[in-house]
């Protein structure tokens, strides 16, 4: 089976780039010539992770693995880790700070956002190593 | 499936000299230099004007027609965009410009005033209201925005609002009813708009989301304007049926539209690299709070359409100016009612659905595409990144789509080629130093 995988770095704290990499990610599945809603769905999740990577870590990666059916999402960053996986994953809950927040980011969307986006979604995070995210797109029946 | 391409943006290849002007600023990258000429890839092309507008030689033309189409039909109406009012000194009425285009041999002169009119008042008093899709409603005036969510945004596609634009509405209404009036079938009747752009050229002879247009012909204000000027003379005797009005006017300028609404919630934008990012933007959900999307694919909007002549920004003041003497837009109950009733009946509306159109993808299988999204990664890693557009692409990335799809086979990237000269070279040189 033909699949292709993408990986991009992305920095913390580096607003000036945020959301190169769901960007050129979208591009990418446009010249796949993958489904549009489901090229929507890719592009609003990883750029919601590359978000969460600027705002939250110490920055990290996020690679995509496309084939003709699926887009598997990885985004792992390098630290600080999540404290309360639960808390975290509640709609319009934060530790953005005041600076962020007053830049318009930091609702508390991200990870939920991200969730609805996908079709399989797991989150794995360790305090002092990092986060990892997985999440699993796929074409739809009738789409 | 669509039927063949139409443009109306052309070349005339005699004048263009092969230079990267156009690449550079095509919004779909559908532009590629061959044998040292320009050539417009059909299915990318959204007919913005972006190229002729650029184009430092006047290689890039627009298809239209000219007054000779008059001999065709035995009765014929005008109807001018209203952006025509900005391009001529602020002493001239519009009654003395739509007085001057009858004088060319029309039998009825019109501006778009009346589709503009029924299209605000359905969109504030009707389809707002009865909004079911998440996100803004965006307007569809503009063919070459409609054409570019077509193949950029087409997720986006239910958000754009299934209305006619203001030309088409307006040659409906007074196409049928010059018909009634004289007597004559449609076919003898010839209705030619004044256009200020190559998208609304196109959209008559290839419309997207009605199966035909009621407008014949399309004449461009940049062909028309010498002849306007010198009839700008005449006595103003004819009666011109049009009610401007302060808001329908200021539709041809950026944000007009929005505005006409009377809602707070709107996001206006214009110029088509700039639309590009809101709708971006737009489909990352980032924003929230818009209930209606502006979008024109000029500065300023119609007023700065690629085939008019005024500077947009003076335009915009002038277009200000008449509007200034115009009294408001309002509506009375029953001409909303009216209007819904032309939208559900279809009369009004875009009844035909407007397809996405994949034409970014490599290849129409997947699979294949993937392999050749493989092979477009190994052929950049050898290219130099410097997007110089000596190949013919527009970008280093376009070059190697372009060598994936099989669609180049004859150019070269000079950066490399000189690259690879002086390594020979360095080469060589070093293999004699060790010789002597």
């Amino acid at each position: 089976m033909s699949a292709i995988k993408y990986t991009f770095q992305i920095e913390k704290d580096d607003f000036s780039r945020a959301g190169e990499a769901s960007s050129s990610i979208k591009k990418i599945l446009m010249q796949v010539g993958s489904e549009p809603s489901l090229t929507r769905r890719v592009a609003i999740a990883t750029y919601e992770a590359e978000m969460n990577i600027v705002i939250h870590s110490d920055g990290g990666t996020i690679s995509v693995m496309i084939d003709p059916k699926c887009v598997m999402v990885l985004a792992k960053d390098n630290g600080p880790g999540i404290e309360n996986i639960e808390l975290a994953m509640k709609e319009g809950y934060s530790t953005a700070t005041d600076r962020i927040r007053e830049m318009g980011f930091g609702a508390g969307m991200g990870l939920s956002n991200m969730k609805k986006c996908s079709d399989e979604f797991s989150i794995e995070s360790k305090i002092g190593e990092g986060t990892t995210i997985m999440m699993n797109m796929c074409v739809k029946e009738g789409e | 499936m669509e039927k063949e391409y139409f443009h109306s943006v052309i070349l005339k290849e005699d004048r263009c000299i092969g230079c990267t002007s156009c690449l550079k600023v095509c919004p779909t990258e559908a532009i590629r230099i061959i044998d040292g000429k320009a050539r417009i890839i059909d299915e990318r092309c959204i007919d913005c004007g972006e190229c002729i507008r650029i184009c430092p030689n006047h290689a890039k033309s627009a298809v239209t027609d000219n007054l000779n189409v008059l001999d065709k039909y035995k009765y014929t109406i005008a109807i001018a965009t209203m952006s025509i009012y900005g391009q001529f000194q602020p002493n001239i009425s519009i009654n003395q410009i739509l007085n001057s285009i009858k004088a060319m041999g029309f039998n009825e002169v019109y501006d778009t005033t009346l589709g503009a009119k029924i299209i605000s008042g359905l969109i504030s008093r009707y389809l707002l209201l009865k909004k079911k899709v998440e996100g803004p409603l965006i307007n569809s005036s503009c063919p070459a925005i409609l054409r570019l969510i077509q193949i950029r945004f087409p997720d986006l596609l239910p958000n754009v609002v299934d209305i006619e634009t203001p030309m088409e509405i307006t040659a409906r209404i007074v196409k049928i009813d010059a018909a009634k009036k004289t007597g004559l079938d449609l076919k003898e009747i010839g209705v030619i708009f004044f256009t200020p752009c190559t998208a609304r050229a196109t959209s008559i002879k290839n419309p997207l989301g009605i199966k035909n247009s009621y407008i014949d012909a399309a004449i461009s204000i940049k062909d028309i304007y010498g002849e306007i000027l010198k009839n700008l003379s005449v006595n103003p005797s004819y009666s011109v049926n049009v009610e401007t009005t302060k808001e329908t006017l200021k539709w041809v300028s950026a944000g007009g539209q929005a505005k006409s609404l009377g809602m707070e919630k709107y996001l206006a934008v214009d110029s088509i690299h700039e639309v590009i990012k809101v709708l971006e933007d737009l489909e990352l959900g980032k924003l929230e709070g818009v209930d209606f999307l502006e979008l024109m694919a000029c500065r300023e909007s119609c007023i700065g359409g690629p085939l008019v002549i005024e500077n947009s920004f003076i335009a915009r003041a002038k277009i200000g100016n008449h509007a200034k003497s115009l009294s408001p837009l309002t509506y009375t109950d029953e001409e909303i009612d009216q209007y819904i009733k032309m939208y559900e009946e279809g009369f009004v509306r875009l009844t035909e659905t407007i397809e996405p159109r994949l034409v970014m993808s490599l290849d129409k299988d997947i699979s294949k595409s993937i392999q050749k999204m493989e092979l477009m990664r190994e052929i950049l890693k050898n290219l130099p990144g410097i997007d110089c557009g000596v190949c013919g692409a527009p970008t280093c990335r376009a070059f190697a789509e372009d060598i994936v799809k099989g669609e180049n086979n004859h150019s070269l990237c000079i950066v490399k080629t000189i690259e690879s000269f002086k390594n020979k070279n360095l080469k060589r040189k070093g293999e004699n130093k060790i010789e002597s």
